[in-house]
C-alpha cells in the first residue's frame, strides 16, 4: 500500500524551535503561560511577530485560545491534532504546502494533569483540565496500561531481562544530564533502575515518562520563506502517520503487526534516506518498551534483539551511567527523551532534532549532523515517522 | 433489576457504556458474556461496533460466548483506580484472554482463585462472575493446562 509519492519533500521547513524547559513538579503557572513563553521565544528567534503568523497548530490550549492570548490578528488555518507531535508536523506541513497558510506557529504545552498524577490532582487549578471521576475500571488495558500488557507479551516471546528496558532509561538519563531543559538530571545506574518501584509489572517507575510542566514551540513555513529567516532551515523530507484497523490495545494482532510497521514501510518508501544515513535517532520512549520495538521495526536489528543491539552499541561510563552510540557515532534521544527530559509527547524529540540539524544543540551537538530520523508514538493509534534534513 | 439506560450508565460508570455497547452491558447484568457477532458473515468483533468491520453489515447480534480461552497478555497492577474489592498491594492481575470462538478475539478482565505467580501468558482459563458495586463483573479462573501456541 505504501507509495513513494511525496511531492512535499523539502518544500516545507521547520525554521526554528524553542523551549521553556521542563519541571517534574506542579509549578504555580498555567499551561497557557508556558505555551506563551515558548511561542514568544520561537518568534523572536526568527525575527517574526504575531502579525507574520497565519497558521496555528497545537493540542492544548486550543488554537482560538492561543490566538487570542498572543494577539495574532488573523489566521487562515488552524488545527488541534491528537498527540504525539508527528500529527502536528503532518498537519502544519500539509497546510503550508497546500497554500492554506504560510507561517504556522506550532506549539505544545506539556502539563501535569489531574487525571495523570495523584499529586497534580491536589492542585485545584488543574482539576478543570480533562479530569473526570468516571475513570475506567481496573480491568482495562486501554491507555497507558496497554503498553505494560504488550511489554509482558514481548518478555514472554523473547525472554527479555529487565536490564534491556533499563538501558533505555539509563541512556535517556545520561543524555539529560547534558540538557539544562531536562526535568530529571540525576545520574541513574542499572542498580537504581532495578531498585525502582514497580508500578504495573513488568514496568517500573523509570519505564514511564515523567509528567512535567513546560512547553515547546516551532515555526513551520515554506522552505523558500525559511531561507529568509535568521536560522538555518530544517527541511521536512517525509512524514507519515501509520495505523492498522485492529488498533484497540487488547485487539492489536501481534508484535509483528501494528502501527509501527505501517509507519516504517511508508516512510522508507517516501524518504530519501534511512537508518544507515542518519546522524541522530529519536525513537519514542513514553514507555521504554516502545523504544525496544522501534529499534527492531525501524530495522536496526531483528525482532527480540533490541536489548542485545543496545548492549553492542553501549558506551559505559565509570560512574555507572552510560549511553547508546550506534556504530560509535549516532546518539539516541540526546536530549534525554520522554523518560528524563520530560513527557512532552514528542515535542522534545522534534525540538532536539531541529536544534541538532541547525548546529544549535550545545554540548550535545553531533558534529556535522545532516539527517535525523524520528519514529514517534507507540503501537496502536499513534505511530508516526518523520525524516528531517539540514537545509 | 432495572435495565433502563440511566441505570446502565450509573452501574457501569467509566466503562464506556453507550448505544453500541449497551447490549454487552445488559448481558453482564444477566451474567452472560455477550460479544458482537455478524449475522451475515459470522465474524466476531470486540469492543462493540455499529457495523461488522469484516463485511460492513449492520446486522450485528450480541451473542453469548463460552468464556473459555487462553491468556494472551498479563499486567500486575501495583496501583490503579480505586475499585471495590481491588487490592493493589497483592498486586492486582489484569489479563487479556484470547477467546476460543475466534483467533484474535480478546476480552480483558482479572483472574480470581489463583496466586499471581501461576497467572501466565498461555494459561487456559474459564469464565466466572463476581459482584462489584451492585453489578456482576466477568472474571477468569485458571482451568489448568497451557495453550498449544
Amino acid at each position: 500500500m505504501s507509495t513513494a509519492r511525496n511531492p512535499m519533500r523539502d518544500r516545507v521547513a521547520i525554521a526554528a524551535a524553542a523551549t521553556t524547559g521542563f519541571h517534574p513538579r506542579n509549578t504555580e503557572r498555567s499551561q497557557a503561560s508556558y505555551v506563551a513563553e515558548a511561542c514568544k521565544a520561537v518568534m523572536d528567534q526568527c525575527g517574526l511577530t504575531p502579525r507574520d503568523v497565519d497558521g496555528l497548530c497545537g493540542s492544548m490550549p486550543g488554537a482560538p485560545v492561543v490566538q487570542a492570548m498572543l494577539g495574532i490578528p488573523e489566521v487562515t488555518w488552524f488545527a488541534n491534532p491528537m498527540i504525539p507531535l508527528g500529527n502536528h508536523v503532518a498537519a502544519a506541513a500539509s497546510a503550508v504546502h497546500s497554500g492554506l497558510c504560510d507561517v504556522v506557529l506550532l506549539y505544545h504545552g506539556a502539563y501535569r494533569m489531574a487525571w495523570n498524577t495523584a499529586s497534580a490532582l491536589k492542585d485545584p487549578f488543574r482539576r478543570g483540565l480533562g479530569y473526570s471521576d468516571r475513570t475506567p475500571p481496573p480491568e482495562s488495558v486501554a491507555g497507558a496500561v496497554g503498553y505494560t500488557a504488550w511489554a509482558s507479551r514481548y518478555i514472554h516471546e523473547f525472554g527479555t531481562p529487565r536490564e534491556h528496558l533499563g538501558y533505555v532509561a539509563i541512556n535517556d538519563r545520561t543524555n539529560a544530564m547534558s540538557n539544562p531543559a531536562a526535568a530529571m538530571r540525576e545520574r541513574m545506574t542499572m542498580e537504581d533502575y532495578l531498585a525502582a518501584r514497580m508500578i504495573r509489572w513488568p514496568l517500573c517507575l523509570y519505564d514511564m515518562d515523567v509528567a512535567v510542566d513546560g512547553a515547546d514551540a516551532f515555526i513551520v513555513t515554506s522552505t523558500e520563506r525559511a531561507r529568509d529567516l535568521k536560522l538555518p532551515p530544517v527541511l521536512i523530507d517525509a512524514v507519515i502517520l501509520g495505523m492498522i484497523d485492529k488498533n484497540e490495545e487488547d485487539q492489536s494482532p501481534s508484535l509483528r503487526r501494528h502501527g509501527q510497521h505501517v509507519t516504517v514501510s511508508a516512510l522508507r518508501a517516501k524518504s530519501d534516506f534511512w537508518i544507515d544515513d542518519v546522524d541522530v535517532y529519536f525513537p519514542y520512549d513514553g514507555f521504554s518498551i516502545i523504544t525496544l520495538n522501534w529499534f527492531e521495526n525501524a530495522g536496526w536489528c531483528e525482532p527480540g534483539e533490541a536489548g542485545a543491539f543496545i548492549e553492542d552499541h553501549w558506551v559505559a561510563n565509570e560512574d555507572g551511567s552510560g549511553r547508546i552510540l550506534i556504530k560509535g557515532r549516532v546518539p539516541v534521544n540526546p536530549h534525554g527523551g520522554s523518560l528524563s527530559e520530560g513527557g512532552t509527547q514528542g515535542s522534545g524529540h522534534l525540538r532536539e532534532a531541529v536544534h541538532q540539524l541547525q548546529g544549535r544543540a550545545g554540548p550535545r551537538q553531533v558534529e556535522g549532523a545532516e539527517r535525523a530520523l524520528l519514529t514517534m508514538g507507540g503501537f496502536f493509534f499513534n505511530a508516526e515517522g518523520i525524516t528531517l534534513r539540514r537545509g | 433489576m432495572d435495565n433502563s439506560d440511566e441505570q446502565l450508565w450509573e452501574l457501569f460508570k467509566g466503562s464506556g457504556v453507550d448505544r453500541d455497547s449497551a447490549p454487552h452491558f445488559r448481558g453482564r447484568l444477566e451474567r452472560r458474556l455477550l460479544i458482537n457477532r455478524c449475522d451475515d458473515c459470522g465474524i466476531w468483533h470486540h469492543p462493540p461496533k455499529p457495523v461488522c468491520p469484516a463485511c460492513l453489515s449492520e446486522r450485528i447480534s450480541a451473542t453469548e460466548v463460552s468464556g473459555r480461552g487462553s491468556i494472551f497478555l498479563t499486567v500486575f497492577l501495583h496501583q490503579g483506580p480505586p475499585a471495590e474489592g481491588v487490592d493493589y498491594s497483592a498486586p492486582y492481575p489484569v489479563v487479556t484472554v484470547e477467546l476460543d470462538e475466534q483467533p484474535g478475539l480478546r476480552y480483558s478482565g482479572t483472574v480470581v482463585g489463583s496466586p499471581n505467580e501461576e497467572v501466565r501468558i498461555g494459561c487456559r482459563v474459564v469464565l466466572d462472575w463476581i459482584d462489584r458495586a451492585g453489578a456482576p463483573l466477568p472474571v477468569f479462573r485458571l482451568a489448568g493446562g497451557e495453550a498449544a501456541a
